[in-house]
């Protein structure tokens, strides 16, 4: 069993209510941090913990909290990032609809270490329902004198405001979030300034993903060392996996990073092996814009060891041989799934996501995502998997936020690793629309879990 | 129809804008135009966005080019139920495509369009983040989950009887 700090009280009763959440020892954090800590210590504890950033980029969440401005002043706000729309991804509504005081628990104290005296949860428009949800968790934190004037008596203020997105992926990327929460089209800024100094409505501000400001209950209840006696290496604590697609048991789990990738996806404790006693093919295991990777790369690194399921081994080997771990979005493919058509699918997601900026993002999108269709359709050319593996080059890196990037590299690795299930699309113009190519010699026809 | 709120939803646009600094009630644009839609018909007509505009003093354009930006505001009429169904890659592999197939045959129309009696509209939308539970689709405020034909026609009969 792995060890649970988030969804440890998932399966109790009303949860979800604030006297249940609160009799099973929910707000001490709250009362430990106002009443025994000062800002700076919370910060030093959270970089204790080695806590890095659960939205994707995994970027260490006490290194970020110690770049705040401080203007004199000029107030600064605390914004919780819950857009989550990277395709795989459905942890935090999981966390937000089930056990929603955890995340208010944890944006209090947030709000206290960074001096935010109202803060924001920026939710996607289409989680209509959870709004409700964490309106009510609110409503109950503030009749409990968790929230408003003078919490629990120690002079801090603190509001906390539900803002609800319209259906935008690019909203995700944080500064395009700031210009949403301003009331704009959601365009990414240029960066510098980072929001840090210059954020929402030109005050310092930070956005955090929903799982990170979670994580800060754990933290500051048993500290930052024994959070971080969890996992290995720089991967420390916990981390919700979202996994889906083609596995017996989809769902949203909480691993310790120890965990091999293999016992992941076979063991009845997580994933519970594939659907129907098909073979593995291949998964992107971090969110759609996350390399896809073989099945026999997924279960092993180039190195010939077992990967694991936190953000060095995932990575390992770099993009030739490895990917990341990103959102946690898990997605499984079994040897039914054609390579070629998950690609145009995503490829098509990006297309339709591009804000239209950046002439590489925009037109690029636009390119890979038709000469995927027509590769598809059995209409392409050889020609065209170099011309795509060119667009997707020229984009990478040339775009003002990272979703030129998340657009090119799962084209980039789907080349990489099934460049001969592309040219068996383009060589079979007619059996392609009929069938599809199988397993090939990257995927793992005969696995036999060991540890099940 | 005339465009405007009732004295709730005007106390609620005004609860809305106190939750932004003085002077930046133009946060309160992507809230206040949720309300508009659910308010006046489902979809935001220009006299609608002008409207907003009015409410939050700013410039009809701030409104527009807002408007057309985001994908759950609708521009043009849509049907009574509409069906937004996800057709991003982790609900592909899961099998959304044979679910629109079924939809679009069941209700007679393409994606996009609208059934004649104006009671249905089929979308497809990108990943709503509900990817473990796919198939699935958005009706309304909430998620229709693991659909099967036979729950696709469940829903279209459950929608006809709200209806009458
Ligand atoms: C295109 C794009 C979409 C993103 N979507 C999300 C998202 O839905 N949720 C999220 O937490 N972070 C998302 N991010 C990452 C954010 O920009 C930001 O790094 C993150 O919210 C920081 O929080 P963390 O450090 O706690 O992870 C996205 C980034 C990009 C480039
Ligand atoms: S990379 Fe794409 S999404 Fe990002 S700013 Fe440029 S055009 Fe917009
Ligand atoms: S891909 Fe359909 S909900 Fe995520």
């Amino acid at each position: 069993m792995s060890r649970k700090l988030l969804l440890e009280k998932e399966h109790v009763e009303n949860i979800r209510l604030y006297d249940v959440y609160r009799r099973e020892g929910g707000y001490r954090s709250v009362e430990k941090a106002l009443k025994s800590m000062s800002p700076e210590t919370i910060v030093e504890e959270v970089k204790k913990s080695g806590l890095r950033g659960r939205g994707g980029a995994g970027f260490p969440a006490g290194l970020k909290w110690s770049f705040i401005a401080k203007p004199e002043g000029v107030p600064r706000h605390l914004v919780v990032n819950a857009d989550e729309s990277e395709p795989g991804t459905f942890k935090d509504r999981y966390l937000m609809e089930f056990i929603p005081h955890i995340l208010i628990e944890g944006m209090i104290v947030t709000s206290f270490a960074l001096g935010s005296n109202v803060s924001y949860i920026y939710i996607r428009g289409e989680y209509a329902w959870i709004v409700d949800i964490l309106q009510q968790a609110i409503q109950e934190a503030k009749n409990n004198g968790f929230l408003g004037k003078n919490i629990l008596g120690t002079g801090f203020d603190c509001e906390i405001y539900v803002h609800r997105g319209a259906g935008a992926y690019i909203c995700g990327e944080e500064t395009a979030l700031i210009e949403s929460l301003e009331g704009k089209r959601g365009n990414p800024r240029i960066k510098p300034p980072f929001p840090a100094i210059e954020g929402v409505w030109k005050r310092p501000t930070v956005v955090n993903n929903v799982e990170t400001i979670a994580a800060l209950v754990p933290i500051i209840n048993d500290g930052g060392d024994e959070y971080a006696k969890i996992g290995i290496g720089k991967s420390t604590g916990t981390k919700l996996i979202s996994a889906c697609g083609n596995i017996n048991k989809p769902g949203v789990y909480e691993i310790d990073m120890t965990i091999s990738v293999e016992e992941f996806i076979y063991s009845d404790e997580w994933c519970g092996g594939i659907k129907n006693g098909k073979k593995l093919k291949a998964c992107i295991p971090g969110g759609s814009s996350v390399p896809i990777l073989p099945a026999n790369l997924l279960l092993t690194t180039a190195k010939g060891e077992k990967r694991l399921m936190n953000y060095e081994s995932l990575a390992d080997g770099g993009f030739a041989t490895g990917s990341m771990m990103g959102s946690g979005g898990f997605i499984v493919l079994d040897e039914d799934q054609c390579i070629v058509r998950n690609t145009y699918s995503l490829a098509r997601f990006y297309r339709h996501e591009s804000c239209g900026q950046c002439s590489p993002c925009r037109e690029g999108t636009g390119w890979m995502e038709k000469i995927l269709l027509n590769i598809e359709n059995g209409k392409g050319k050889i020609s065209d998997i170099d011309l795509l593996w060119d667009i997707q080059r020229k984009i990478e890196g040339n775009t003002i936020c990272p979703l030129g990037d998340a657009a090119a590299w799962p084209v980039a690795a789907a080349i990489r690793h099934f460049r001969e299930e592309f040219e068996w699309h383009v060589n079979n113009p007619i059996e392609c629309l009929t069938r599809n190519f199988g397993v090939g010699h990257y995927a793992d026809p005969i696995h036999i879990p060991e540890l099940v | 129809m005339s465009v405007l709120f009732s004295k709730n939803s005007l106390d609620k646009v005004a609860e809305i804008i106190s939750r932004y600094p003085e002077g930046k009630q133009k946060s309160a644009l992507l809230p206040v135009l949720h309300m508009a839609q659910d308010e006046f018909g489902g979809w935001l007509d220009v006299p609608v966005m002008d409207y907003v505009a009015t409410l939050l003093n700013i410039e009809p354009i701030e409104v527009y080019e807002v408007a057309s930006f985001y994908s759950m505001y609708n521009l043009k009429p849509v049907g009574k139920y509409m069906f937004e169904v996800c057709h991003t890659g982790p609900c592909m592999v899961s099998g959304s495509d044979s679910i629109i197939d079924y939809i679009k045959q069941k209700l007679n129309i393409g994606v996009g369009e609208t059934t004649t009696d104006g009671m249905f509209t089929l979308k497809t939308v990108e990943c709503l983040g509900a990817c473990g539970y796919a198939p699935m689709m958005q009706l309304g405020k909430h998620y229709r989950e693991h659909l099967t034909k036979a729950k696709v026609d469940s829903i279209i009969e459950e929608c006809r009887a709200k209806a009458n």
